[in-house]
């Protein structure tokens, strides 16, 4: 499997770590209640077929990557930078 | 006040002890690659402070001529200049030391400055067959339509922290590795070239 990372080009999956699901955004840990916590430590999907999810790239540029991979193929069907994905969640604006 | 302390530490190459001057590997006719052992440069990392990447554009071009290289890109005059590392992060090189004196406090409030002269060894890959012992190494693409002179890639030579940029189309490359990872990279260096033959040199003084 080869991950196109938008700063270094395609490279072997070696040189990436897997995070997880990118979906969880963290709530505001003083206003949550105790279940919302407990969904976005605990509670992931397992979907068989496409997945967003987070890798780093420690090998390479360092830098953390969104990946949309199928997770029954391996096909990746788009790699953007993390932080963009975060930028833009705050604008408003789909990454 | 350090004047006037006698010390007995001298200056000891990143390579001394590990890499052996001389003719190598396969014997007999021309080595397929010299690789040269560089020495006393000037290394630096700079990171742009977020949201100043263009003034800093501006201080490297106005104060030493150089231009940011791109992603993936090294722009390199001789000896010196700049090759991209990551995201809005350079390694400045530098023929000598010395000249690295005041780069920290031209880029104040734009990029921070880490002097890593000691902290990585260069090794200059050259030779018809150098493009074929680094592939053994490299898990990435160094056919010429791939990679050309002016590239440089952040990766992994067998599975060790490498950078490694391209020069010209001899092809010469210049690989930089943690200088405590020289050990390790000069035994996979040396079972990997033996094939092709190769010349190990000190960079000229």
């Amino acid at each position: 499997m080869r991950i196109r990372c938008p700063h270094c080009g395609p490279r072997d999956n070696g040189e990436f770590s897997y995070l997880g699901d990118a979906a969880p955004i963290r709530p505001d840990g003083m206003e949550a209640p105790p279940a919302a916590m407990h969904d976005y430590v605990y509670l992931r999907d397992n979907p068989a077929g496409p997945h967003r999810e987070l890798w780093y790239h420690g090998a390479g540029c360092r830098s953390w990557l969104v990946v949309d991979r199928d997770t029954r193929t391996h096909e990746i069907t788009g790699v953007s930078s993390a932080r963009d994905v975060a930028l833009s969640r705050r604008t408003g604006e789909v990454a | 006040m350090s004047d006037g302390i006698e010390t007995t530490w001298r200056p000891r190459s990143a390579w001394a002890g590990i890499a052996p001057v001389g003719r190598h590997g396969r014997p007999g006719g021309e080595p397929g690659l010299t690789l040269t052992l560089r020495e006393e440069f000037g290394l630096a990392t700079l990171i742009a402070v977020k949201g100043r990447t263009d003034a800093l554009r501006q201080v490297m071009d106005a104060r030493f001529g150089w231009s940011l290289p791109d992603p993936g890109g090294a722009n390199l005059t001789g000896e010196r200049g700049l090759v991209w590392s990551g995201p809005d992060q350079w390694l400045a090189l530098f023929e000598e030391r010395r000249e690295m004196a005041g780069l920290g406090q031209a880029l104040e409030g734009l990029a921070a400055v880490t002097d890593q002269s000691d902290a990585r060894a260069i090794v200059r890959v050259s030779g018809p067959d150098a493009r074929a012992f680094l592939a053994k190494g490299l898990a990435i693409d160094l056919h010429p339509r791939a990679f050309q002179p002016g590239q440089v890639a952040v990766t992994a030579l067998a599975h060790m922290g490498a950078q490694v940029w391209q020069r010209d189309a001899v092809p010469t490359y210049d690989l930089a590795v943690a200088r405590s990872s020289t050990g390790s990279v000069w035994s996979w260096m040396s079972h990997a070239a033996a094939e092709f033959g190769y010349d190990v040199r000190n960079a000229a003084p």
